[in-house]
């Protein structure tokens, strides 16, 4: 075997065993190194060479990126998340068809489906839902991100924080915590809106924490604007934003009359 | 390839590893994908600006090259070639890609268009040191792989001379490197002084060559206007041993004859030093011997000049060193030829003897004419004049006194000057030709329009190499007050003195110009201007001053041209006159501004000065300067004919007549003599036009166009021809399209056919007596004595090959192309009405070919066999090759198979008759006794005598001597029209079958 082949297969050996003992630091440092000896290997994308150990290079290559996926959850980096993850899509998708299907693929994929949720980058999750095969829709891992959405495009948040307790895999609940302050922080978004001011008690059962001292941590820190005030979270700050300006209609159809004058004039 | 990745995202996702070498990888890879994946990774932009203005990123180049291309696909050229910039090495101009072709020609143009910017604000501008660093990788480039001409055009462009030079002298053809670089600084560098910039350097390099191209380095030095390079080239080449050395000054010197910058030309002889001792017995024979023979090489006026200083030199040095004899007897040929007589003297044998107008045409006209209308009568003079222009032959002049004698008044004037136009060039004869006709001293018997007209005539004959007749036009101008002289003698000085820019000459017209008289002034004005042709003096500000005083339009109007004139072929410099000239409230003045702008750009094809002419032609409120304007864009364009149509196509059906007519013109001046399809279908619907004038310009534009074209090339010249006669037959015509019709076929046919009207030479250099004359022409418009000026445009379409005693030797060569291509244009037969024309036709074809078939073997071994004088055997071959017409064609179609082919080539015999489009299939023959000097289609060449021990056979002896022999040649030109008939006289058709 190629001694750098199996260099890497031995240190990826040793980071998956680190992994285990979430001996994070030693896990960076050797995923570091892993990724720079990576890139000596022709074989794996974007260029894809057909050298002799080609599927096998592939396979560990894919190894270390999908534990590399699962060492930024577990590090709860989500920027270094995002980053191994697209980095481990080609083997996926251009090498998919080459390489024996991964155990962790599908766990993976929605993995991304639910940061990307939590992140509220909804474009992108359809774009990536668009690009799954509806086979791989039927997988239960994927099925959770799919119906999480739903819910939370409906509106029903009990049902995405009750989701928490359904995960088809551990790492999920990483992501299924960020979940539910992406929906508080959607629910205070639309009560500023709806409402010029609560009561502590509504405001927190509508806010879904448990007790006052929540509350009033959470609108610390999230929104100082907001000011409590003789027994109600008042929104009114929030409200000094422009009204919607309105359509100069009447301004247009002057215009436009005497463009339709103009024209026929000119013919 | 099993695989491709289908998207970027990984390498970008790489970007923001922390490991720079991860990060290498990901620029790397993206690099080579970024053809693919250029819309991914415009999104990442920002991030890798980032690595590149990283500093502590090694690989900052890469960096920036991605987001170079990047950015090159989004289409933002500025911002990708900034960041190009940044790529420093690793942006390779080697590289076969769209992307580095685009930024390279990005690179060179922005770095043009600086080092331009800098050199016209005269400050060394800030330019990027490394897009300097990028155009000069790309020079070396070119010149490392042999791209030459790319390497100069860039080189050129960007103004680096160091690097031009470097180009030239790198090349593997230096000769011709230099000879497409020359041709490039004319047809492409736009602005004057840095044309002078690039010639200086081309002569620098002409002159490091171990055998340099003389030829070339004397053009460039014309162009510098050196005169004192010029002369000690040529006189270096005379006092050579060898006698090629000789002939190859005498060449240079006819090129340089060729450009008719008599200026220069009088400089350059001026300079030649004189031989140290001067052999009596060799000088004093050889003048006698100018004096008794009339074809030699120098000329009366140039000889006394020469006896002046032999004599003066004779006494002092009695010895005889034949070196230097051999050297004064070189150096008198030379100067015969830098004077212009030579060619002159040589130009007016050809035409004399090649003389095919066809006087036919102008009887029918004559008898068409109504009596009384005195605009067709003066136009059939002009006409007459136009067609024997150069020839001497003024037999129809002669033959129909009775019917000439009824111009009177101005038409007097004009018919006594057309004398000078027939007699054009006949230096040494013309003060006696027109003796009777000029104003004699103490008697005021003669009409002073023919004694003006006479006057007039003098400056025809003597255009441009006046130096013999100046005198006498000055003390005529002198002794008369008679305002109708004045103006002859005004426009006869003006020709004669063209561009010699003498203060007294000038000092003498101006004093006819402040007697305020209309008539006189007029021809001052204009002829101030000849005689300040292109030396942008300040006197044009004095003169202007004075168009402002005077309250005559016509002397405004001539000062106007005037001042035009002095501007010519000035470019940039002219642009302040210019700009006063066409702010100015008198429609007049700003008239000549368009003059001024047709001068100064003429024949650059100047973007700028295009644009304010077409500006003036359609926003100026006076008709005559918008029609000018148009008129203008002729001259400026002349010498990209083909642009020419098509800018002013839209002109063309503009609803004012006025600029309509100008665009006739335009097309009829930029493409003269050439031809051009696309010209002659502009200008077609303009010869039936609703307005007379707008018909009279589009036939004279036609006719400009057309000159020489034979049928069998465009069927539309026959149709012209038709057209025109119909015209002048038609009594119902107007006078003014009956005129345009008159002259469109005086100039049709030209100085006995043999005349093209030229605006550039031979080495593609304005001829400057050429375009001056059309613009002068184009004023007939107010005064139709003008129209002589166009005598001046036509130049001979002749091959004359000369020996070293500058005589024309026996010599034959090939016309690698149909004869029927080229030949003359049948002489009309006598039939008056064109309906009886084509019947006869038709029959006489046929039996023409009969004929020809027998007679060419005849004619043909005849040529081999006994070489018959060189006239004689040309229209032989001429008539021969007749029988390919266009009627004949359809007639017989299908005898077309058995008949003889008519042959795919021709001999010609030395001087010859050499049509421009004929030029490319002239072939020397490889056996010949001959060899040219240098390889050209047309003009004089000289001849390298292969066989000198051998007897010469001279051809062309015959002179145009008097006006006695002037009557015998009507005699044998009524013969030959005569015996026409005779020659093609039915014979029994041919047995044929009937294939259909």
């Amino acid at each position: 075997m190629d001694p750098k082949l199996s260099e890497v297969s031995q240190m990826c050996e040793l980071f998956k065993a680190a992994l285990v003992r979430n001996d994070f630091e030693k896990c960076e440092t050797l995923l570091s190194q892993l990724k720079v000896l990576l890139t000596a290997f022709r074989s794996l994308p974007p260029l894809f060479e057909a050298t002799l150990n080609a599927v096998h290079e592939l396979t560990v290559a894919r190894d270390i990126y999908e534990h590399a996926v699962i060492l930024s959850v577990k590090t709860e980096d989500q920027d270094a998340f995002e980053r191994d993850f697209f980095q481990l899509k080609p083997y996926y998708t251009d090498a998919g068809d080459r390489l024996p299907q991964s155990q962790q693929e599908f766990p993976i994929l929605g993995l991304n489906l639910l940061r990307l949720l939590v992140q509220n980058r909804i474009a992108e999750f359809h774009t990536e839902l668009e690009l799954l095969s509806a086979s791989a829709l039927e997988n239960p891992c994927i099925k959770h991100a799919v119906e999480l959405e739903q819910s939370f495009m409906e509106g029903a948040y009990n049902r995405v924080l009750t989701a928490r307790q359904t995960v088809p895999h551990e790492t999920y609940v990483y992501f299924m915590d960020l979940l539910a302050k992406t929906v508080r922080d959607e629910i205070a978004g639309c009560s500023e809106k709806a409402y010029d001011s609560l009561s502590i008690n509504d405001a927190r059962q509508i806010l879904l924490f448990s007790s006052d001292q929540e509350l009033s941590g959470y609108i610390n820190e999230e929104h100082p604007e907001w000011e409590i005030k003789n027994g109600y979270v008042i929104f009114q700050k929030a409200k000094e934003s422009a009204p919607c300006k309105e359509i100069p209609s009447l301004q247009l159809i002057t215009q436009t009359l005497s463009y339709a004058r103009e024209l026929e004039r000119i013919v | 390839m099993a695989m491709t990745v289908t998207s970027a995202g990984g390498l970008l996702a790489m970007l923001n590893e922390a490991h720079p070498s991860l990060k290498l990888h990901a620029l790397s890879n993206l690099n080579a994908f970024v053809d693919y994946f250029w819309p991914e990774i415009s999104t990442s932009v920002p991030i890798i600006e980032s690595l590149y203005e990283d500093e502590e990123f090694n690989q900052r180049q890469l960096a920036a090259l991605l987001v170079s291309k990047v950015f090159y696909y989004l289409g933002e050229l500025n911002d990708s070639l900034s960041y190009a910039l940044g790529a420093g090495p690793l942006f390779d101009v080697s590289e076969d890609t769209d992307y580095v072709l685009t930024l390279l020609a990005k690179a060179i143009d922005e770095y043009a268009s600086l080092r331009n910017k800098a050199a016209e604000s005269k400050d060394a501008g800030d330019i990027d040191p490394r897009m300097e660093a990028i155009v000069e990788r790309m020079l070396d480039k070119c010149i490392l792989d042999g791209r030459y001409q790319q390497a100069i055009g860039i080189a050129i462009e960007c103004r680096r001379l160091d690097k031009l030079e470097e180009a030239i002298t790198k090349s593997d053809n230096v000769h011709a490197t230099l000879s497409y670089c020359s041709n490039i600084s004319h047809s492409f560098v736009n602005r004057r002084e840095y044309r002078h910039e690039v010639l200086n350097l081309l002569v620098k390099v002409f002159k490091k060559m171990p055998s340099p191209d003389y030829l070339s380095i004397c053009q460039c030095l014309m162009f510098l206007d050196e005169p004192m390079g010029v002369a000690s080239i040529l006189e270096k080449l005379l006092r050579s041993e060898d006698k090629n050395d000789a002939l190859l000054a005498f060449q240079i010197a006819f090129d340089l004859i060729e450009n008719e910058h008599q200026a220069f030309l009088l400089n350059v002889r001026d300079r030649l030093p004189q031989p140290k001792y001067i052999p009596t017995e060799l000088v004093q024979p050889a003048s006698a011997e100018t004096e008794s023979v009339p074809d030699a090489n120098a000329a009366a006026s140039e000889d006394t000049q020469m006896e002046d200083g032999t004599q003066a030199m004779v006494g002092s040095s009695p010895v005889v060193d034949p070196k230097e004899a051999n050297y004064a007897e070189r150096l008198t040929k030379l100067k015969g030829i830098l004077s212009g007589e030579t060619s002159i003297q040589l130009t007016l044998q050809f035409l004399y003897s090649h003389n095919k107008s066809d006087l036919l045409i102008l009887k029918t006209i004559k008898q068409s004419v109504e009596m009384r209308n005195s605009v067709c009568h003066s136009a059939t003079i002009y006409a007459n004049a136009i067609m024997h222009a150069g020839t001497t032959v003024d037999t129809f002049l002669r033959e129909n006194l009775d019917w000439l004698s009824r111009a009177t008044n101005w038409a007097k004037f004009s018919a006594t000057a057309g004398l000078g136009v027939i007699h054009r060039g006949h230096l040494q004869q013309g003060r006696s030709l027109m003796a009777p006709y000029l104003p004699q001293s103490g008697s005021g018997g003669g009409s002073p329009y023919s004694e003006g007209g006479a006057l007039y005539a003098l400056g025809l004959i003597h255009a441009n190499h006046g130096e013999g007749i100046k005198q006498f036009l000055r003390d005529s101008l002198r002794s008369t007050n008679v305002e109708v002289i004045q103006h002859g003698a005004c426009l006869g000085l003006g020709l004669a003195a063209l561009g010699t820019a003498d203060d007294d000459v000038f000092d003498d017209i101006k004093n006819v110009l402040y007697t305020d008289s209309a008539v006189a002034g007029e021809a001052a004005g204009i002829s101030m201007g000849l005689l300040m042709v292109g030396t942008a003096s300040e006197k044009a500000a004095e003169i202007l001053t004075y168009a402002h005083e005077t309250q005559h339009e016509k002397i405004i109007r001539g000062l106007a041209l005037g001042i035009a004139l002095t501007v010519y072929g000035r470019e940039e410099e002219a642009d302040a006159l210019i700009e006063q000239m066409t702010r100015d409230q008198d429609p007049i003045i700003r008239y000549g501004g368009m003059y001024a702008l047709a001068l100064a750009y003429s024949g650059t094809a100047n973007n700028k000065a295009i644009r304010q002419l077409l500006h003036f032609a359609v926003s100026d409120v006076s008709d005559d300067v918008r029609r000018t304007a148009v008129l203008a864009l002729g001259f400026v364009l002349y010498s990209e004919p083909e642009q020419t149509p098509r800018i002013v196509s839209l002109l063309s059906e503009s609803y004012n007549p006025h600029v309509r007519y100008g665009a006739a013109l335009a097309v009829g001046i930029s493409c003269a003599g050439t031809g051009l399809s696309e010209a002659i279908s502009l200008l077609e619907p303009l010869t039936s036009d609703v307005v007379d004038f707008v018909r009279q310009g589009a036939l004279i534009a036609m006719a400009m166009v057309l000159v020489q074209i034979s049928e069998a090339s465009d069927s539309r010249v026959g149709v012209f021809r038709r057209q025109l006669e119909k015209i002048i037959l038609d009594k119902h015509e107007d006078t003014m399209s009956k005129m345009g019709a008159i002259l469109a076929s005086g100039i049709l046919d030209a100085g006995g056919r043999n005349v093209t009207i030229k605006l550039l030479s031979e080495t593609r250099h304005d001829k400057m007596t050429a375009v001056v004359g059309l613009a002068v022409f184009t004023q007939f418009w107010y005064w139709y004595p003008l129209i002589y000026f166009i005598s001046l445009a036509f130049s001979p379409t002749a091959l004359i090959g000369l020996n070293y005693d500058l005589k024309v030797p026996r010599f034959e060569f090939l016309s690698h192309a149909k004869p029927s291509l080229f030949e003359y244009p049948r002489p009309t037969t006598v039939a008056t009405t064109a309906s009886a024309v084509k019947l006869p036709t038709a029959v006489l074809s046929t039996s023409a070919r009969a004929k020809a078939r027998a007679s060419k073997k005849e004619a043909d071994q005849k040529a081999i066999a006994e070489k018959s004088s060189g006239a004689e055997s040309t229209s032989g071959i001429g008539k021969s090759s007749s029988d390919k017409d266009g009627d004949s064609m359809q007639v017989d179609v299908p005898m077309q198979k058995k008949a003889e082919v008519e042959p795919s080539f021709e001999i010609l015999t030395n001087p010859a008759r050499v049509v421009p489009a004929q030029e490319k299939f002239i072939k020397f023959l490889e056996d010949s006794r001959y060899i040219p000097v240098k390889s050209a289609a047309s003009g004089f060449v000289l001849l390298k005598d292969l066989h000198p021990t051998e007897p010469e056979v001279l051809s062309l002896t015959d002179a145009p001597s008097s006006t006695a022999s002037t009557g015998g040649t009507a005699v044998n030109t009524q013969g030959s029209v005569a015996s026409m008939p005779v020659d093609e006289e039915p014979q029994p058709p041919q047995p044929f079958e009937y294939t259909s």
